[in-house]
């Protein structure tokens, strides 16, 4: 029994509990911050932990509001704001360690806990992987160890009673948890406007080509998109993921045309060899969306353009990740009936810029008797000297395909396609580039193909009369290995992971690998993927389609209603009293019978054998039997203890035993 | 005035009934339970963690959140469970003088779990927390200033708990109507019981106040502790009690009329303080107030029946 006052002084486990899950939650941060926010943070930290273990003077309201003040000073210089993703989390951060040194009271403990809980979920703002799911997961648990710490009230907690409690709360919360995040309705987009560093992080293509932007992409590993082929899956060559079309040509940068006029697939002259797969596209804040070489079956929410673009309906980009479903032709012909009006656009060139690359053209098509043979030319020049390469020589010039063609002649996709196209176009054939991802890479054990930044590519598009458009890829002329099997063949293994397996002679590594990323996509797309879209196609496999909010917020009260039901249960099933030890059953069989045939009843304070005096002298004709259950009682509860058997004994005599 | 109002309400409301019969176990009907405001709070945090989530739409955000949430839920159980099936039963209720502290006792005990941080508190006074555990009986003693003498009541209580995240208030009341007899104050300035007190059959014998020491005589059964001559005891001269010449010959009897004061509650600490002396001394002594009279006695059984008369005197009839 502890009497507490009004105000009592924290107790320093408790603290200390609070400090370390605060520096657990907040490093992820650290290691992304600039290095005095984790110093400023650290010191904070360990100022206050110094004050509840030596029982130190807090310091005084000077002291916090010039250090709050000089945090946030130093924050808006170091991010030239306060709002926004990277300056917000830092601001939280030294803001959280000013909290806890000023903390001195009960409610301002709790206060800080509720902060650590938006710690976490700032964590979450720049990585949602398993990793960090289940280290954020520890980090709940110990800050709900600490609540529990807290309560206990003058008493200090082992480390079990702590965590024991805080893991059966965590525990029996799971299953409404799961129910929760199922059935709760997810929103179409934001609530409102995002600042907009959040997505910086973003990767993908972008709206225009010039040489050496897709290289830089393909050093990157993230994941673009995820594809699942309902059938067979296509033979990798034909892999051409179709993204944005860029018509437009100033001379360097190649970019969208702005006559964004709706094509039609109906146009297609020939369609055959239909794929069927499910696209699972990573956020990339853009428009577009992406298809196999040639789209086919668009979409509902997804329109095409002129130019065979996939786009989302309404301008807004995906921010968070989409699934379609996706039917495209890989044998094909269209365009055929395109007006010479239509392709003026696609001739369209800069004469006086890259110069010699033009009269390249010209010189192809002077020396040619028809669009055939210009292109078997080109392809033979291309074949010849130049290099496939990651990183080619910076072009610095106004004429930059004039420079590659002829002075540097290593080049990358982008380098081929735009100089390819340049030529076509000048001697007289239509061109554009087509940009977009060509290959991925499947993994065996979900037969998912994975398409990463690496697998960016720019083709070329060409029109032929009577032939339509045709894609033509030069880079394939250069380096056909990276057409037939992907990047990483035609380059080499680049990064550590590859050159790992590369040295794993029975494949158990390549085999880890391909378990964790295939727990890794299924992650991806159940569990952070988890969308509107997501629940939609669920509830729709599970034979409840176009399921609304309302039918939502219907199952998840049935499901709260019925959990928490269970739950409850449970706890009083534990909660029911234990049994009496069998000898005090006995003995309390044996009181009743007593009190039922007129001795008064055992008083709380009469011991068995005063009672049993009392017995003796009121009923002397139930002495015997009296006393010898009483002995037997006595001997198995205060003496030695009793046998089964024993006990069994006095369970016996004391049935037997008729007081009346 | 709205205290009182709101005190009556609650009183209605949560049926503040007769003192009951011990033992009370805390059933499912008598336990109530509201979020605290560290409750609220909580409720405020994760429904901005909620709009976070889904503006920046973080799944592992969503499922933070729902943890959270469900998390309460299970709390408010947890929280509930805690107080559900204790066994309370009425504790030891010393009587004190007024001035001291006095203890309302209540025992705890728990059927089955270990409870934690169970607290017990008066109405309005700072709670008394206790872990409860099986087997053990839990005796909780609430303390209260004992300012004036007479019967002090314990008044219902509270017993509840937040316990284990401080999220949720169970709480239920219980009305064992403790309570403690208060003593009035002695007065030290009260001196010796005066020779008037004495009956007028007693001629000849000490005055009072005389307390030397008179002799050793053996030791009666009833004699006090402080009587025994100890150093006698140690020089193995057997048991012997110390005699004063005051109480050599018998009979004092403290009276209400020879306590001078125009105060009652002043002419009953003097009365009290001679009946303590008179007991410090195992003297013989009779109690005499307006229409009560206690036959000259000694011991503590006596005492305490003097005692009880002093701080139950509801006043002179005159």
């Amino acid at each position: 029994m502890r009497a507490v006052p009004a105000s009592p002084h924290l107790d320093v486990r408790n603290v200390m509990w609070l400090i370390a899950a605060m520096v657990f939650v907040v490093a992820p941060h650290l290691l992304r911050m600039p290095y005095w926010v984790g110093v400023f943070f650290l010191a904070i930290v360990a100022w206050r932990g110094w004050i509840a273990w030596a029982a130190l003077h807090f310091p005084g309201r000077f002291v916090t509001t010039t250090l709050t003040i000089a945090a946030a000073i130093a924050t808006f210089f170091t991010y030239n704001r306060i709002v926004g993703r990277e300056a917000g989390v830092a601001l939280l951060v030294v803001m959280s360690a000013l909290k806890l040194l000023e903390m001195k009271t009960q409610r301002e403990v709790t206060l800080s806990i509720y902060l650590g809980f938006f710690l976490v979920l700032t964590n979450f703002l720049f990585s949602q992987t398993i990793p960090l799911g289940i280290y954020m997961l520890v980090c709940v648990w110990i800050f709900i160890g600490t609540l529990v710490g807290f309560n206990r009230i003058g008493s200090s907690p082992t480390l079990a009673e702590r965590m024991r409690p805080a893991g059966a709360l965590l525990a029996q919360a799971l299953p409404l948890m799961v129910a929760f995040f199922i059935l709760f309705p997810r929103a179409a987009g934001p609530l409102w406007a995002l600042p907009t560093d959040t997505r910086s992080a973003t990767t993908g293509l972008s709206d225009s080509m010039t040489p050496g932007n897709i290289s830089n992409l393909i050093k990157s590993d993230a994941i673009a998109f995820r594809v699942q082929f309902q059938g067979d899956r296509p033979a990798y060559s034909t892999l051409y993921w179709r993204g944005p079309v860029l018509t437009d040509f100033d001379g360097a940068t190649w970019s969208l045309t702005r006559d964004e006029s709706l094509g039609s697939t109906a146009s297609y002259v020939r369609a055959q060899k239909p794929s069927r797969y499910v696209v699972t596209l990573e956020p990339h804040n853009k428009t577009w969306l992406f298809a196999l070489d040639v789209p086919a079956l668009v979409p509902p929410d997804a329109r095409l353009l002129h130019d065979l673009e996939l786009r989302v309906p309404n301008q807004r980009p995906v921010r968070e990740r989409k699934r379609y479903e996706m039917t495209s032709y890989l044998d094909y012909r269209y365009g055929t009936s395109a007006t010479r009006g239509a392709l003026r656009e696609s001739l369209r060139f800069n004469e006086a810029r890259n110069p010699r690359t033009v009269a390249l053209g010209r010189q192809w098509a002077r020396e040619s008797a028809n669009p055939r043979e210009v292109l078997q030319k080109a392809f033979q020049y291309f074949n010849r000297e130049f290099t496939y390469t990651l990183d080619p020589p910076v072009l610095t010039s106004r004429d930059p395909y004039d420079e590659f063609l002829f002075e540097t002649k290593q080049g990358f996709c982008e380098h081929y396609a735009g100089s390819f196209a340049l030529a076509m176009r000048a001697a007289g054939i239509p061109a554009r580039i087509v940009t977009g991802y060509q290959g991925g890479e499947i993994n065996p054990l979900n037969n998912e193909l994975v398409v990463r930044q690496a697998d960016a590519h720019a083709w070329v598009e060409i029109w032929l009369p009577e032939q339509g458009w045709l894609r033509v890829d030069p880079t394939a002329a250069v380096s056909p290995l990276r057409i037939e099997s992907g990047v990483n063949a035609a380059l080499g293994p680049i990064g550590v992971l590859p050159s790992i397996i590369a040295a794993d002679p029975i494949g158990l590594l390549a085999g880890i690998r391909d378990a964790w990323r295939a727990m890794n996509s299924q992650w991806d797309a159940w569990v952070v993927g988890y969308s509107m879209d997501r629940q939609r196609q669920l509830f729709s496999d599970l034979g409840f389609p176009g399921i609304d909010w309302r039918a939502l917020g219907f199952w998840l009260m049935v499901a709260t209603f019925v959990i928490g039901a269970a739950i409850g249960v449970g706890i009083l099933i534990r909660e029911r009293p234990r049994r009496d030890e069998p000898s005090l059953a006995a003995w309390n069989r044996f009181c009743a019978k007593l009190a039922a045939a007129g001795v008064a009843p055992r008083a709380p304070h009469e011991g068995p054998l005063d009672f049993l005096r009392r017995v003796e002298s009121s009923r002397p004709v139930l002495a015997t039997a009296a006393g010898d259950i009483t002995r037997r009682y006595v001997e198995a509860r205060y003496g030695a203890g009793a046998t089964r058997e024993e006990l069994r004994e006095l369970a016996r005599r004391v049935r037997e035993f008729r007081p009346a | 005035m709205f205290a009182d109002l709101r005190q009556s309400i609650s009183d209605w409301i949560f049926r503040a009934s007769v003192p009951e019969t011990p033992p009370v176990t805390l059933v499912q009907r008598r336990i109530f339970i509201l979020p605290t405001r560290q409750g609220y709070t909580f409720a405020f945090t994760t429904l901005i963690l909620l709009v976070a989530s889904i503006n920046y739409a973080l799944s592992l955000g969503f499922i933070l959140t729902f943890l959270l949430m469900s998390m309460a839920g299970v709390a408010m159980l947890h929280t509930w469970r805690n107080l559900a099936h204790l066994k309370l039963r009425p504790g030891r209720c010393d009587p004190v003088f007024a001035g001291e502290t006095a203890h309302f006792g209540v025992t705890v005990e728990t059927p089955s779990l270990t409870r934690f941080a169970i607290a017990v508190r008066r109405r309005d006074e700072e709670p008394v927390y206790a872990d409860i555990v099986q087997p053990e009986i839990a005796a909780i003693a609430l303390p209260a200033a004992a300012s004036s003498r007479g019967v002090m009541r314990c008044g219902r209580l509270e017993i509840f708990t937040r316990y284990p995240v401080g999220l949720f208030h169970a709480w239920s009341y219980v009305d064992f109507n403790l309570q403690v007899i208060v003593y009035p104050r002695p007065d030290p300035a009260a001196g010796t019981p005066p020779a008037q007190s004495r009956s007028a059959s007693e001629e000849g014998i000490p005055v009072a106040g005389d307390e030397e020491f008179h002799m050793l005589r053996s030791y009666r059964p009833g004699d006090p502790p402080k009587l025994i001559a100890w150093k006698a005891l140690a020089r193995e001269q057997g048991l012997l009690s110390k005699e004063f010449s005051a109480m050599a010959s018998s009979e004092l009897w403290i009276d209400f009329e020879e306590a001078r004061s125009s105060n009652l509650e002043q002419r009953l600490s003097m009365l009290c303080h001679w009946v303590l002396t008179a007991d410090r001394f195992g003297q013989s002594y009779g109690l005499r107030l307006p229409g009560v009279a206690i036959q000259p006695s000694r011991g503590d059984g006596h005492r305490t029946r003097c005692l009880e008369a002093l701080a139950l005197f509801e006043g002179a009839s005159s």
